[in-house]
């Protein structure tokens, strides 16, 4: 059968998994289409540091998670090179800390294949001048930055790019099956409420945390364990380099810097499966995270915080271990066929944000292997669309001639796929986002390629009200335009109020000074003078 | 240097004060930071159901002009709400169906007004709409640079090209008998809405923009400069530091410009807005007014301070400097008697006077009546 709504493989989860899933199979020649009930990276590939582990971290507890990671680490800066920022990073040890603990694990990630190389305090505060000036012992890692948004949406587009389908805010309601295989599934649209069939030989449940969910309605089990982790973004860039604590891995010991802002985790609390679809950050995590936080960088204590967010780690349950902390991040790839007798229905799980360049490729291989396909995985040195050139300066350069400073953003923000951005006249090249300096050709760019339904989805895609205003203006300069490229004005008038409501989400666990200031002004601004 | 009474705030509570005042003979001042909440003013007066004859006066001296007819208006995003007393910009109409046909003209590029919002509103309410835009060289200008092309800007070019906008909007117009313009109309003229509306063969209807408010901004600049013509001192771009008291009243105060040079006064008024204007001050720990430490009403623990629906109404809005019943604030309990607090600083704490502009102007009457019913101290000097 070979009919539009009939293809190869079918992935379940729009994050990175999915994403990167759907990319390699999509690169080997298969018809893919991939459904998300939500937006891209809504779940844990959203809501996370936005850390390019150099897999220091897990070096002295997890030797193979941390050889995944630096592994993964090169890769990435080869293909995905527009999605993330090579900044290096340091393990400070404190007064309170035990600096015997530096040995170990300088050992450890040279053992993982991590350069790890100890430095003079007076360097690692000549180096990163934010840091903390009491600190007496240093390593200098090859950490760096990711944008989980960018390196989602780069993915998808080039699984397009290969011929493959996407539906966003699409919700799977039920399983095909014929006989004990799954054949497809039956899914609903959030927006539309068309229900309709999609047939493929094998489905992959590439859905985080919720594929516990995604398991159990498929009939099998795979045990899982929620681990929420909060965090905070500063309104300020105060650390070009990543600042780790060097102890065993604990709460609040990771400060990244990324874009203009820089971002203070986590923590790991185990919660209910029920809560994964709304976990919110508490006064007691946001006071940990700013005590803790400053002692990675003093700074930060006056700090302006932006916004508070939590996701969840998608852990696959091995112990009873409470903090879920000590629990391997490694890879989980199920072929439900050999564990369960379920033919046609694989999981990937388990993992980081950091290898799920690696879980696409394991995935991949299971459905190539029952599909009978063999075709060798590529993704690991093929760029991804807008990675072709490595400077974003120079690309602006080619592009532009002599670029504006919103045009270099534009060019950091997509890579070479900004030569895609209408510009060059003063109607594109308006400004919606002045924090971000993004224009109308980049919104519209976003709403034409990069599957934007909503305003929210536009945020993260664009970084459009990412900036220090948090959307103040700029999501209503957004709505007016979106409401003009669909064509359906309350859709962009309930968009807005989404999009306020899941600002304040942010804004109210951190509610005092400026940022109790801003949301009496977005009360006023909102309620009173545009009424919405 | 010494007043009767020193007005901290320049917004519409602290101006119908210091107006008041001055009208009486009493010398004025007032601090004020620059901005204030008339910068986002929406047009209409809230919770004012019918003028008195006080704010008539107040509005037909200061020359701007208002108009009161129960009813609704035309919001920004599509929407209608009830209002009353309201600039003159603002189009107050009897039901949403104001119209039958209805013409929306926007300038090219600008992008802090919906035409798209507008035209669903009002098609929703049955009336049919086309939306225009107007390519004028006067506003080409500013629009070459990428950030320009805002609300004031935009105002500031139309004080001395309105003519030409209204010659393309009479070329747009077909058999409209209603044309909407943005609010960017009359910035330092304030004759300008009036002319326009003459001047087009249609009924104008002007719908607000994204801040700031130009029609606000024009307000606060009649206020001010009324408060001037009558002799009052208006301090702009200063700031109160510190506050001297002594045996329970305020003595004189400390402004960041005038350093030594104190200000004293036997009155002092406290009109310094909300939160964003930072008459009210937060920590994770507390809600306080900066210049006095005045007693402050307010929930206890922070997650008492917000309600997480942001449509739904906040807490922290009703947080508010505490008076006693003549509006003198409380210090340590006990109520500090030759100070008033007046306007947004009173948070909700006084119900009775109503929210937003209608709290300014009731709560300013009522200050300047304290003051002037208060026996002349004489002059020390």
């Amino acid at each position: 059968m070979n009919t539009p709504d009939t293809f190869d493989v079918i992935i379940l989860g729009g994050g990175i998994t999915g994403a990167g899933t759907q990319r390699d199979c999509a690169m080997r020649g298969l018809r893919t289409l991939l459904i998300e009930r939500s937006d891209i990276a809504t779940g844990a590939t959203g809501r996370n540091h936005g850390l390019l582990h150099s897999g220091a971290r897990y070096a002295v507890n997890d030797a193979e998670s941390a050889a995944e990671c630096i592994k993964e680490n090169m890769i990435l800066r080869q293909i995905a090179s527009h999605c993330i920022e090579e900044t290096d990073g340091l393990f400070i040890t404190l007064p309170e800390d035990d600096l015997g603990y530096q040995k170990t694990f300088v050992e450890s990630c040279r053992r993982a294949g991590i350069d790890a190389q100890v430095i003079d305090p007076d360097l690692a505060r000549r180096l990163e001048p934010s840091v903390n000036p009491d600190l007496i012992g240093a390593v200098r890692v090859p950490d760096g930055s990711v944008d989980p948004f960018r390196l989602c949406a780069a993915n998808m587009l080039d699984a397009k790019l290969h011929g493959g389908q996407v539906r966003l805010h699409t919700e799977v309601t039920g399983f095909i099956r014929e006989g004990d295989a799954i054949t497809g599934v039956h899914t609903v649209n959030r927006q539309t409420g068309e229900k309709r069939d999609f047939h493929a030989p094998v489905v992959v449940n590439a859905c985080g945390i919720w594929g516990h969910r995604m398991a159990g309605l498929a009939g099998v089990n795979v045990g899982m364990f929620p681990a929420k982790g909060a965090l905070l973004i500063f309104a300020h860039r105060v650390n070009n380099l990543v600042i780790n604590r060097c102890r065993k891995p604990s709460n609040a010991d990771i400060l990244v810097p990324g874009d203009t802002v820089c971002i203070i985790g986590t923590t790991s609390t185990r919660i209910p499966f029920e809560e994964c679809d709304s976990v919110a950050v508490t006064p007691e995590e946001v006071d940990l995270l700013i005590t803790e936080g400053a002692k990675l960088a003093p700074s930060l204590s006056s700090t302006r915080i932006l916004r508070a967010y939590a996701g969840v780690r998608p852990l696959v349950s091995a112990d009873d271990d409470p903090s879920g902390r000590n629990i391997s991040r490694g890879i989980v790839c199920l072929d439900h066929e050999q564990r369960d007798g379920l033919k046609g229905f694989v999981t990937i799980t388990g993992g980081k944000l950091m290898t799920y360049r690696l879980m696409a490729e394991i995935a991949t291989d299971t459905v190539c292997r029952k599909l009978g396909v063999d075709k060798p995985c590529t993704t690991a040195v093929t760029p991804l669309p807008g990675s072709e050139e490595k400077s974003y300066e120079a690309v602006a350069k080619r592009i532009w001639e002599s670029p504006s400073m919103a045009q270099k953003a534009a060019a950091a923000r997509l890579g070479t796929s900004a030569e895609r951005i209408r510009s060059g006249n003063r109607l594109d090249d308006a400004l919606v986002c002045e924090c971000e300096e993004v224009s109308v050709g980049e919104i519209e760019n976003a709403v034409e390629r990069l599957d934007v339904s909503t305003l929210t989805d536009l945020r993260r895609r664009t970084r459009v009200g990412m900036g220090t205003c948090q959307g103040e203006f700029c999501a209503c300069r957004a709505a007016g335009l979106l409401a003009r490229a669909h064509g359906c004005t309350a859709q962009a008038r309930a968009d807005l109020q989404d999009f306020i409501q899941e600002r304040w989400k942010g804004n109210f666990p951190i509610g005092w000074g400026d940022t109790l200031r801003e949301a009496e002004y977005t009360q006023w601004v909102y309620k009173h003078v545009l009424g919405l | 240097m010494r007043f009767d009474t020193v007005i901290i705030g320049g917004g519409l509570a602290g101006l119908t004060a210091g107006i008041c005042l001055q009208q009486e003979g009493r010398s004025c001042a007032i601090v004020s930071t620059g901005q204030n909440a008339l910068h986002f003013f929406s047009g209409s007066f809230e919770s004012v159901e019918a003028p008195t004859p006080r704010m008539s006066d107040l509005f037909t001296q200061a020359g701007i002009a208002v108009h009161y007819s129960p009813g609704v208006r035309l919001m920004p995003l599509g929407t209608f709400r009830p209002a009353a007393l309201s600039l003159s910009d603002v189009t107050l109409a009897e039901t949403p169906k104001f119209a039958r046909k209805v013409l929306i003209v926007n300038f090219l590029g600008y992008q802090d007004f919906f035409t798209t919002f507008l035209a669903d509103g009002l098609e929703r309410e049955g009336m049919s709409c086309r939306i225009a835009t107007l390519d004028l060289p006067e506003t080409g200008q500013i629009m070459s640079s990428p950030s320009e092309m805002r609300s004031v800007q935009i105002a500031r070019v139309m004080d001395r090209a309105w003519e030409k906008a209204v010659q393309e909007v009479r070329i747009l117009l077909k058999d409209e008998d209603t044309v909407i313009l943005p609010q960017v109309f009359g910035l330092n003229d304030s004759s300008v809405p009036e002319r326009v509306r003459q001047a087009i063969p249609a009924r104008v209807i002007f719908v607000g923009t994204l801040p700031p408010s130009v029609p606000g901004i024009r307000t606060q600049q009649l206020l001010k400069r009324r408060f001037e013509v009558l002799g009052g001192t208006y301090l702009s771009g200063d700031e109160v530091l510190q506050a001297h008291l002594h045996d329970g009243a305020v003595h004189s105060i400390v402004t960041r410009n005038l350093g030594s040079h104190y200000l004293e006064a036997d009155h002092f008024i406290l009109a310094s807005g909300g939160f964003f204007s930072k008459g009210l001050k937060s920590n994770p720990f507390q809600v306080s007014e900066p210049v006095f430490g005045l007693d402050v009403r307010q929930a206890g623990d922070r997650s008492a301070w917000y309600d997480p629906d942001f449509k739904a109404d906040q807490p922290y809005l009703q947080f508010g400097v505490e008076t006693d019943e003549a509006l003198h604030p409380l210090l340590g309990g006990r109520p500090v008697r030759n100070l008033y607090a007046i306007g947004s600083v009173l948070g909700g704490t006084r119900p009775e006077l109503g929210t937003g502009a209608g709290l300014a102007l009731r709560s300013a009457f009522a200050a300047a009546d304290g003051i002037l019913e208060s026996p002349v101290i004489p002059n020390e000097a």
